[in-house]
C-alpha cells in the first residue's frame, strides 16, 4: 500500500516542480526569436538551397541555439535535417524553422512551374470542307517533359476570311483556300497548314434508329454523306444532334441525348427529332419515345427479424439435404452469425446462431455445394480476426472447423468462396487467396495486391476464374485467378484490367454480359457519405474490350447511397440503403442514367417497428434466389420479397 | 513577470487542492474502439460517470476504429488516432471542452499511441500496422498546429507505445514483433538508439502473430537461441530521471531501461501480459495493465516488487494513465464480444478498485485531460 501521507508531503512538491518547469524555460527563451535570411525564396524543380537561420536576442546577437526544420508539404518540397532545402512540384509551400513550439518561423518557398517547351496541334486534318466546323485540339508539354492541362493555348488563322478560330478554338472553313493555323502557349508556338477545300457533299442521309421506342432503349443512327454522283464521303464532319418535344412540355429537363456515334436513348416520353448535319446540309428523322412502363408491384412474403442488433451481409443456398437456407451476419454486435431454414419463406425459422470471437461478422459466404460457410471476422477481442470455416452440412447444427488468421490479423471485411479457395481481404489493401481443399487445413496459396500509390480494397467478387475486385479509387479490377485469358492462376493472378472513377467511391463490382448485345459489363458501386448521409450510385462500365473499358451508364436514386448488388436474368438488384431494394430493368444496350429512364422495376424499403433503429430501411444486401428476392436490412434482419407476377423456381 | 504570476496564480489552487484530493473531479477522455466513440469520464473522488460521449466515425457503416489519445501540454486539445481508412489510419484533432473537430491529417497504416513533444511541439504517433505482415512499420510526426505529417521515420515491426522524455528531446516506441525499443532524437526525427528488449539475441519475427494482443496467450515465436520473443508493447518513460519502462507483453515482465547507458538495469517479473505502462508524477510507482490477467499491477519503482494487483471489472485490460496528482489510475478494459467497455478507477492510496464507468465497446486509449474543483 502507498501510504497516504507521501501523498501529502509530494504531491504539492511535485505540482509545483511540474509547473516551474515551463516557466523556468520561457524566462529563458524571451526575447529570442529566429532571424532567417532569407525568408522568401525562389527554387526551380529539382533546385536546392541552403536555409540560413539563427535564434538571436533582442539585440541581434546569434543564440547558437539548435533549430529544426520541417516542410508542411513534403512531397512539394522538402527540408534536410540541417535546412537544405529540394523543390520538388510547382507552387507555393511553407517550410517551418522552429526552435520550441513558440518560438518558430516559416520560409516561403515559390517553385514556378517549368516554361513550356512545346505545343502541338493534334489530330487536325489536312483539309477541312467548305462550311464544316472543326475542334482543334493541342497538346502542352513542360521542359521537365511533363504534360500540362492548366495551360491555355490560344489558336489563331493566318486568314480569317478562310478559316476563322473562335475562343474556344472551334474553326469553321468558309471558303477554298490555304491558312496557317498558329497554336500559342506561354511563348511556346507551332503552327500547322491546312488547306479549306470546296464542298463535295451533296447530300447526308440519316438512317438506322426506330421510330418508336420506349424511354431507356438505346437507338443507334448511322449518316452517309456523298457527293453528287452519290459516292460516300467518308472524312465528311457529321454532326448528330437532338429535338425534343416531350409529352409535358412543362418546364422540361434535358430530356434525351445522342452521341457522336449516333446512339440515342430518352428519359422522357415524347417526340424526339435526331439530325445529323455536314456543313449546311442536314437528315433528320422523328422517333416516337413511350413511357418504359416496366413498374411492378412488390409483396412481402416473410421476414426473417433481426431487432436486438445490426445485421449484416446474407447468403441464401440449397442445403445438401435439398432444404432452403440463408445466414446472416451481424454488424457491430457480438459475433454472430444467424441460419434460418428458409424453405417456407412466408416463415423463416432462426435455427441456429453461432458466435465467434468478434464484434462484427461483416461477411457471410457458402460454398458451391452448400455443406461450407464461411464467415469474416472483425473486433476479436485477441486481435487476430481472419476468418472462420464453418461445417454447415446440417445448418440446424453449424459446427466451427477452424479459424485462418495468418496474415489476416487486422480484420477480415469481405470474402468469396471459389472453387475450394477462399479469397478474404486483408489490410484494406489486397486479396489473399487460401486453399480450404481440408477444410480443417486452410493455407494460403496466393495473394494479389495492385501496386498504385495508397491503394485500398473493399470488396471481391469471383466468376469464371476472374476475380472481380472493388478498390476505391483504384475502381474496378479484373484479374485472371484460373480462367486462362491471361496465363493466370490462384497461385500467380494476373490482373486482365480495370477502371477508375474520379469520385474514388468504388465499393462493389457484379460482372454482368447482356444477352442481347452480347456485351460485357462490370456493374460497379459506391459507397460513400459525403454529407454523413448514404450517396453515390451504379456505374456501368462497358468491359467488352478488358483494355479499354468504357463507362456508358448510371442508376442512380438522388436521395440515397448504393451498397450490395446482384444481377439475374437481365435486373439488377441493388440495396440501395436508405432508399431500399431496388429492382433494376438492364436489358438491351445501355446508356445515360436508367433512373431518370424510369429502367427501375419495384423498390421495397423495409420497416420493422422493433427493428434496431425502428422503422428505418438500411438495406445491407440482395441476392435473387428461386424466384424470391432475398435481402438484408441493417436495422430489421432477413426479408423476403417477390416481384408480382414473377414465376417461383423451385426446382433452381 | 505578469507570466509567472498568472501561472502561479494558477498554481496554488492546484497545490491546496491536492491536498484535499476528495473534492477535485479529474476528467479523461477514453476512446471505444469498436463503437467509433470518445467518452469524457469525470471522476469526483467517489463517483465516476460519463459525461459525454463523441461519436468519431464518419462512415456509419463502417467501424473505423479509434485507438490512440492524448492531449495537448496546454490542455486545450485532443487528439485521437484513427486505425482504419481507405487503407491508411489518421489523426484527428478535437478542442477539449467543446469537442469541435478541427482538422485531421493521414498517417499510416493502423495509427496507434501518441504523444506531443512540450519543446519541439510536434505530435508523434506510432503506425502500428497489426494486420500481420512482418515487415518495418514507423512514426508519424505530425504538426498539431496545421495537422500535416512532416515526417515517417521507420523504426521496427508493429511500433507502439509512443512516449516522450519529460524534456521533450526524446522519442520512444516498442517494436512488438521485431522486440526492440527505439530512440528518435525529437528534433532531427532520425532514430538514434535501438535496443533488443528481451532475453536472448534479437531476431525480428519471421510470421504473423498479434498475440501479445491477445487477452490469452498461446504460442509465441521461437529465437535463435531459444528464448521467447519480447514482445514489448509499450514504454514508458520515468518522469524525474533517465530510465524507462517497457512492457515486455510476450514473456510476463517489464524492464527498466537506463537511458544514460543504454542498457536493461532491472527485469520485473509481471504475470499477467503487461501491456500499457504509466509511472505516477511522483516517480514512485509503475502502474501496468495486465491485459491476458484482465488485472491492474502496480510496481514500487524503489524495489521492483509488485506491491498490488487488482482485478479489472472486466477482461482485456488496455490502456492506463495516473493522475497528475499520483493519486488515481484510470484505467480502460476492452471487454469481449458485445460487452461494453468500461474506465477503472484505481485509488494508489488503498490500492483498491473505487469505482467503474461503462463506455463503448473496446475501450483502449486513454488521455487525462484535467483536474478541476
Amino acid at each position: 500500500m502507498v501510504p497516504p501521507t507521501a501523498f501529502k508531503r509530494i504531491v504539492p512538491l511535485v505540482l509545483v516542480l511540474a509547473l516551474m518547469a515551463p516557466l523556468t524555460a520561457q524566462a529563458q527563451d524571451e526575447g529570442l526569436k529566429i532571424k532567417v535570411d532569407q525568408p522568401e525564396m525562389t527554387l526551380t524543380v529539382g533546385e536546392t538551397a541552403q536555409i540560413s537561420a539563427q535564434v538571436v536576442d533582442a539585440y541581434g546577437v546569434d543564440q547558437q541555439k539548435r533549430l529544426f526544420y520541417f516542410s508542411t508539404n513534403r512531397r512539394a518540397v522538402s527540408v534536410s535535417r540541417t535546412g537544405e532545402v529540394t523543390a520538388h512540384k510547382p507552387g507555393t509551400y511553407a517550410l517551418l524553422v522552429r526552435m520550441n513550439r513558440e518560438i518558430s518561423t516559416q520560409v516561403t518557398v515559390n517553385v514556378p512551374y517549368p516554361p513550356v517547351e512545346r505545343v502541338t496541334i493534334v489530330g487536325t486534318p489536312h483539309h477541312v470542307y467548305e462550311g464544316t466546323r472543326v475542334a482543334l485540339v493541342s497538346e502542352v508539354e513542360d521542359a521537365t517533359g511533363a504534360m500540362r492541362d492548366n495551360v491555355t493555348v490560344r489558336m489563331t488563322s493566318s486568314d480569317p476570311s478562310v478559316a476563322s478560330i473562335d475562343s474556344f478554338n472551334r474553326l469553321t472553313a468558309h471558303k477554298p483556300g490555304q491558312v496557317t493555323i498558329t497554336a500559342e502557349a506561354e511563348g511556346a508556338q507551332t503552327e500547322t497548314a491546312l488547306a479549306v477545300v470546296v464542298n463535295p457533299i451533296a447530300q447526308v442521309r440519316l438512317s438506322g434508329g426506330q421510330p418508336e421506342a420506349r424511354t431507356g432503349d438505346v437507338l443507334t443512327f448511322a449518316a452517309r454523306a456523298s457527293d453528287d454522283g452519290g459516292n460516300a464521303i467518308d472524312d465528311a464532319p457529321i454532326l448528330f444532334t437532338v429535338h425534343a418535344d416531350p409529352d409535358d412540355p412543362l418546364a422540361p429537363s434535358a430530356s434525351a441525348q445522342i452521341d457522336q456515334q449516333g446512339r440515342f436513348v430518352a428519359e422522357t416520353p415524347g417526340f424526339y427529332t435526331v439530325v445529323a448535319s455536314a456543313g449546311s446540309l442536314s437528315d433528320q428523322t422523328t422517333v416516337r419515345v413511350e413511357p418504359r412502363n416496366v413498374r411492378r408491384e412488390i409483396e412481402l412474403i416473410g421476414q426473417g427479424a433481426v431487432g436486438e442488433v445490426h445485421t449484416s451481409d446474407l447468403w441464401v443456398w440449397e442445403g445438401v439435404d435439398g432444404r432452403d437456407y440463408a445466414v446472416t451476419g451481424t454488424w457491430n454486435a457480438d459475433g454472430e452469425a444467424y441460419f434460418w431454414d428458409v424453405t417456407d419463406a412466408a416463415t423463416p425459422a432462426l435455427i441456429d446462431t453461432v458466435t465467434v470471437d468478434a464484434r462484427t461478422v461483416n461477411d457471410v459466404k457458402v460454398s458451391e455445394d452448400g455443406s461450407l460457410c464461411i464467415i469474416s471476422r472483425e473486433g476479436a477481442s485477441n486481435r487476430k480476426n481472419g476468418i472462420v470455416l464453418l461445417d454447415c452440412t446440417n445448418p440446424y447444427d453449424v459446427k466451427i472447423i477452424s479459424e485462418f488468421t495468418e496474415n489476416l490479423t487486422g480484420g477480415v471485411h469481405n470474402l468469396f468462396i471459389y472453387q475450394n479457395h477462399v479469397f478474404a481481404l486483408s489490410a484494406g489493401q489486397r486479396y489473399d487467396i487460401i486453399n480450404i481443399d481440408d477444410p480443417a487445413q486452410p493455407h494460403r496459396v496466393g495473394s494479389f495486391e495492385l501496386d498504385t500509390p495508397s491503394h485500398a480494397i473493399h470488396d471481391v467478387w469471383v466468376e469464371d476464374g476472374i476475380a472481380y475486385s472493388s478498390n476505391w479509387s483504384d475502381g474496378v479490377v479484373m484479374v485472371d485467378v484460373g480462367n486462362g485469358i491471361a496465363g493466370g492462376s490462384v497461385t500467380n493472378p494476373v490482373k486482365i484490367g480495370s477502371y477508375a472513377y474520379p469520385s474514388g467511391w468504388n465499393h462493389a463490382a457484379f460482372p454482368y454480359k447482356s444477352k442481347d448485345t452480347g456485351k460485357f459489363y462490370i456493374i460497379a458501386g459506391d459507397e460513400a457519405f459525403p454529407d454523413g448521409k448514404p450517396a453515390g450510385w451504379i456505374h456501368f462500365i462497358d468491359f467488352t474490350d478488358p483494355q479499354n473499358p468504357k463507362e456508358v451508364a448510371r442508376y442512380e436514386v438522388p436521395e440515397a447511397g448504393t451498397h450490395n448488388m446482384w444481377v439475374e436474368d437481365d435486373k439488377l438488384y441493388v440495396a440501395y440503403y436508405q432508399g431500399g431494394l431496388r429492382v433494376v430493368d438492364i436489358s438491351g444496350d445501355l446508356m445515360g442514367d436508367l433512373y431518370k429512364q424510369g429502367r427501375e422495376i419495384a423498390k421495397y424499403q423495409a420497416a420493422d417497428p422493433k427493428g434496431k433503429i425502428p422503422n428505418s430501411p438500411m438495406a445491407w444486401g440482395p441476392q435473387p434466389y428461386k424466384g424470391r428476392i432475398f435481402f438484408s436490412d441493417m436495422n430489421s434482419g432477413l426479408w423476403i420479397v417477390k416481384i408480382k407476377g414473377d414465376e417461383e423456381k423451385p426446382g433452381l | 513577470m505578469r507570466t509567472a504570476i498568472r501561472i502561479l496564480s494558477l498554481l496554488f489552487p492546484l497545490i491546496a487542492g491536492s491536498w484535499t484530493a476528495q473534492a477535485q473531479s479529474y476528467y479523461v477522455y477514453v476512446a471505444a474502439e469498436s463503437e467509433d466513440q470518445v467518452a469524457v469520464v469525470r471522476f469526483d473522488g467517489a463517483q465516476v460517470e460519463v459525461v459525454k460521449t463523441i461519436e468519431v466515425g464518419q462512415w456509419p457503416t463502417e467501424i473505423e476504429g479509434p485507438h490512440g489519445m492524448t492531449v495537448s501540454p496546454d490542455g486545450e486539445h485532443w487528439y485521437l488516432s484513427i486505425a482504419h481508412g481507405l487503407p491508411y489510419g489518421k489523426v484527428v484533432k478535437y478542442k477539449t471542452g467543446t469537442d469541435e473537430k478541427l482538422g485531421e491529417a493521414e498517417l499510416g497504416l493502423f495509427p496507434a499511441s501518441m504523444q506531443i513533444s512540450p519543446v519541439t511541439g510536434l505530435l508523434y504517433v506510432v503506425n502500428f500496422n497489426l494486420h500481420g505482415k512482418m515487415e518495418p512499420s514507423s512514426v508519424s510526426i505530425v504538426d498539431p498546429e496545421m495537422m500535416i505529417e512532416v515526417a515517417r521515420t521507420t523504426t521496427g515491426i508493429m511500433p507502439h507505445g509512443s512516449r516522450l522524455t519529460p524534456d521533450g528531446l526524446k522519442h520512444y516506441s516498442a517494436a512488438m514483433m521485431s522486440g526492440e525499443l527505439f530512440e528518435i532524437d525529437a528534433m532531427t526525427f532520425e532514430v538514434t538508439r535501438r535496443l533488443h528488449t528481451g532475453t536472448g539475441k534479437a531476431m525480428p519475427a519471421m510470421m504473423a502473430d498479434a498475440e501479445a494482443h491477445t487477452h490469452k496467450p498461446g504460442m509465441t515465436m521461437p529465437m535463435d537461441d531459444g528464448a521467447k520473443p519480447p514482445k514489448p508493447t509499450w514504454v514508458q518513460p520515468h518522469p524525474l530521471k533517465p530510465l524507462a519502462y517497457v512492457a515486455n507483453n510476450g514473456i510476463d515482465e517489464i524492464v527498466e531501461v537506463d537511458l544514460e547507458s543504454w542498457t536493461i538495469a532491472r527485469r520485473f517479473k509481471t504475470e499477467g501480459a503487461p501491456y500499457n505502462l504509466d509511472v505516477s508524477p511522483d516517480g514512485r510507482y509503475l502502474v501496468a495493465s495486465l491485459k491476458a490477467a484482465g488485472a491492474t499491477g502496480i510496481i514500487d519503482l524503489s524495489t521492483g516488487e509488485e506491491i498490488a494487483r487488482i482485478a479489472n471489472s472486466r477482461k482485456v485490460t488496455h490502456g492506463v494513465v495516473m493522475s497528475p496528482d499520483n493519486r488515481y489510475a484510470f484505467i480502460s478494459v476492452e471487454g469481449i464480444g458485445g460487452e461494453p467497455g468500461s474506465v477503472d478507477v484505481i485509488d494508489l492510496q488503498t490500492t483498491t478498485l473505487v469505482a467503474t464507468a461503462e463506455i463503448g465497446k473496446q475501450a483502449g486509449g486513454i488521455a487525462f485531460w484535467k483536474m478541476e474543483r
